[in-house]
């Protein structure tokens, strides 16, 4: 009698530890961590069998982010920062090559309307100090003097230099590498099913166990709206607005997406969104396209086929290329 | 025949013992299956959890930061930064964070809040890009 009773009882436990192991197994829940680097908050969600082994994954990928943040970033120690301390010639680790290579390559194309080489004119404006400011006209001109597309030239990895004070910035392409960096950590690692988003610098793997990743794009104009959702799996997006790092004055926005023709903030546009396959392409080609405005933006992607995006412009239009058009659902 | 011959030796006591025990089971794992859990804000600066509240909770507090003091106000189950010393104010901008996995921040004064915990409602999207 003991012993039946025991063997229920053993049967009734193993039926409700099942119960809880069916429900956790039933949601699949990810591993999600957060960490401020790149002067943004980054968000990585992955989805593993093991849970443990997912959760080192993901530190080694903030780990592989801020590396790069080191690598290029506005830090002393930084490559960014030792080539524009140069006179001429620098020698940098074949990472920053290949992200100097595709940012010279979105300037020759966009005909300057990516450059690298507006260091002395973000410095000018402040807008990501502590300290921002209008500058007069004669303090733009001379910050935007030998500024251009013509203006550095990568040798394999050296960095030359056309003249001695041209200031470097990678602030437009390199949380794009960092965040396919990280991407890559997370492949090498086993993981097939995650998301880094970088400030709205994005990657998709794969997609979540159950369904297509939702990305909200955010309206421009309404912090708690979004425009629309896209639908998406393996693939970058990246969004780029005058709403985030701004100031107001006399009742004027300005912004820190830079229109290298004028030295100016960028007006054509409110807010762009590129999807490509990798990050730092889609980052590089959304400052591209908010320079450029709707019309002009849109023609460049001509050259990158693969990329699709979507344009606010300045007076609030949106324009979209066909294939966005497709992933999109409007609310 | 086992069955039958099981309960041949057992009492109608041993019998609804046996049953209690079964239908507690069952109902702990169907609770375990629908219960949300409890949903908290967690603070984070410098990597390190500073602070945790129910969501649920109606207060205001502030946390130090390196710029200075943040001001933080939960309440209806919405957060939100309500003042920083940051330059920009973006942080008071962003609007609140209600659901599960939703962060706001005030990124150059290091802080992070974000909610934890509850199954979180089937949302409008997985990630906002902004």
């Amino acid at each position: 009698m003991k012993r039946a009773i025991i063997l229920l009882l053993a049967l009734v436990i193993v039926a409700a530890v099942a119960g809880v192991r069916l429900r956790g197994s039933a949601e699949a829940e990810p591993v999600f961590s957060s960490r401020i680097l790149m002067g943004t908050v980054v968000e990585i969600t992955a989805f593993g069998a093991d849970r443990r082994a997912t959760t080192e994954a993901v530190r080694a990928a903030f780990d592989e982010m801020a590396r790069i943040e080191a690598l290029m970033g506005p830090g002393e120690e930084s490559e960014t920062v030792r080539i524009s301390r140069a006179s001429d010639f620098s020698e940098v680790s074949p990472e920053t090559a290949e992200v100097l290579s595709l940012g010279l390559e979105v300037s020759e194309r966009s005909h300057g309307a990516f450059d690298l080489t507006l260091g002395l004119l973000k410095d000018l404006w402040g807008i990501e100090s502590g300290s921002p400011r209008i500058p007069s006209d004669e303090e733009i001109l001379k910050a935007l003097e030998g500024t251009g597309p013509q203006a550095l030239s990568l040798e394999g990895t050296t960095v030359v230099k056309k003249s001695p004070g041209l200031g470097v910035d990678l602030g437009g392409i390199a949380k794009g590498y960092a965040v396919d960096k990280a991407a890559e950590v997370l492949l090498n690692a086993g993981i097939e099913s995650a998301a880094i988003n970088a400030g709205g610098d994005m990657r998709l793997l794969g997609a979540r166990p159950d369904r297509l990743w939702r990305i909200g794009i955010q309206d421009p104009r309404k912090a708690d709206a979004i425009l629309g959702t896209l639908e998406l799996q393996d693939i970058a997006v990246v969004t780029s607005g005058d709403y985030e790092r701004a100031f107001e004055h006399d009742g004027v926005r300005y912004h820190h997406l830079f229109d290298p023709r004028t030295g100016h903030p960028a007006r054509n546009a409110r807010s762009v969104t590129v999807i490509a396959p990798s990050a730092v392409l889609a980052d590089a080609l959304a400052t591209a396209l908010f320079v450029l405005g709707p019309e002009e933006g849109l023609a460049l992607l001509a050259h990158y086929p693969e990329a699709e995006a979507l344009v606010v412009g300045g007076d609030g239009e949106m324009h979209l290329t066909e294939g966005l058009k497709r992933k999109a659902i409007w609310p | 025949m086992a069955l039958r011959d099981l309960l041949s030796r057992t009492t109608l006591l041993d019998r609804v013992i046996v049953l209690v025990l079964f239908a507690a089971a069952l109902a702990g794992a169907a609770w375990a299956a629908v219960a949300p859990g409890g949903e908290r804000l967690v603070a984070e600066s410098g990597g390190k959890i500073v602070f945790t509240a129910p969501l649920g909770a109606d207060l205001t507090f502030t946390l130090p930061g390196p710029l200075g003091e943040t001001v933080v106000a939960l309440r209806g189950g919405v957060a939100r930064i309500l003042d920083s010393p940051c330059t920009h104010k973006v942080c008071i901008g962003m609007g609140g964070v209600s659901r599960a996995g939703e962060i706001t921040a005030c990124v150059p004064n290091r802080l992070l809040l974000r909610v934890e915990g509850g199954r979180g409602q089937e949302a409008e999207y997985d990630l906002l890009t902004r």
